[in-house]
């Protein structure tokens, strides 16, 4: 029930996003800052996200040695191809194989 | 519809890992689903589900998942012009559709004439929304099957960072992503994973002054 709420107030907020300019604020601009502020919001928040997917609640590091390697060569995947099917298909076989390793 | 598969292709995994998310973190599998059409946007939706299922506090979840979709406010904007001379169903139906890919199509079409662009944003919009609701609903019906050493919750993470990579196409992003992931490690130990906001607020902080003072 707690998670579905959730949605709902995350449904709502994220259409009052797509919604205000065109239902409201049609002759209004954006401030450049905020603007170009904006431009920001995706990469840090999705790495400030990466970085708590991988830490445990009390802040300690929740991944070893094939996580890391399974990382990187998915990174160095998605800067070549920038392709994300080839990136979890490169980095997920590179996790099993460093964990039958280690 | 014709323009809305091709894009539709790379969402494809995104969809199942959302599904597969929703089987990781215990929430009600409904609930979880039913994100796709309450919110209908993978990347807050992986936010909310991953944060609940990670003993986040359901208001740090919810603020994470609003913050990373305050970036359709400039697609908003982007297309108010548009919008302006659109019958009023359409104006408040069309932006429940805006979502990155829509966006992209629909951006390039603003000079079509006010029917031909009503009916290019609809087709290419319901068809994603219901390959979206199909494909996150496999998701969540293979995730149970998936044996737990295949480690599939570590694909999230790995499809956060694709999406870091593929979107960062200057420095300041890059600085925006780096103080971002520091400062949330710096601060992984508070209440709440609301490091996760510090961490946020303080990346795009960065990108912004490392912008303003290149000018």
């Amino acid at each position: 029930m707690t998670a579905f709420l959730a949605g709902v107030v995350v449904g709502i907020g994220t259409y009052l996003s797509r919604s205000i300019f065109i239902l409201a604020l049609a002759r209004r601009r954006i401030p450049d800052p905020v603007l170009v502020s904006l431009q920001f919001v995706a990469p840090a928040v999705l790495a400030a996200l990466v970085v708590a997917l991988l830490t445990n609640e009390d802040g300690s590091v929740a991944i070893g040695a094939p996580e890391v390697a399974a990382f990187a060569t998915g990174g160095g995947v998605a800067y070549k191809t920038r392709n994300h099917i080839l990136t979890l298909v490169v980095g997920m076989g590179v996790l099993w194989i460093a964990r039958a390793m280690v | 519809m014709g323009d809305a598969l091709p894009l539709f292709v790379p969402a494809v995994p995104f969809a199942l890992v959302i599904g597969l998310a929703v089987v990781e973190s215990g929430i009600n599998p409904f609930a979880g689903w039913s994100t796709s059409w309450l919110i209908f946007g993978g990347a807050a939706q992986l936010t909310l589900i991953s944060l609940l299922g990670s003993g986040a506090a359901v208001a740090a979840a919810v603020s994470a998942a609003l913050v990373v979709n305050s970036r359709h406010l400039m697609y908003s904007a982007a297309l108010a012009p548009t919008f302006q001379r659109q019958t009023a169903w359409f104006r408040w139906v069309g932006p429940y559709l805006l979502i990155d890919q829509l966006f992209a199509l629909s951006s390039l079409e603003q000079h079509a004439e006010e029917q031909d662009f009503r009916t290019y944003y609809l087709a290419a919009g319901l068809t994603f929304w219901v390959l979206w609701l199909l494909t996150t609903a496999v998701g969540l019906a293979i995730g149970p099957v998936v044996p737990e050493s295949w480690g599939l919750e570590f694909a999230v993470p790995l499809l956060f960072l694709g999406l870091i990579v593929v979107g960062v196409d200057k420095s300041s992003k890059v600085a925006a992503a780096l103080v971002g992931a520091g400062v949330t490690y710096l601060t992984a130990g508070l209440p709440n994973r609301s490091g996760l906001l510090v961490g946020a607020a303080v990346g795009i902080l960065a990108g912004t002054v490392l912008e303003r003072t290149r000018r």
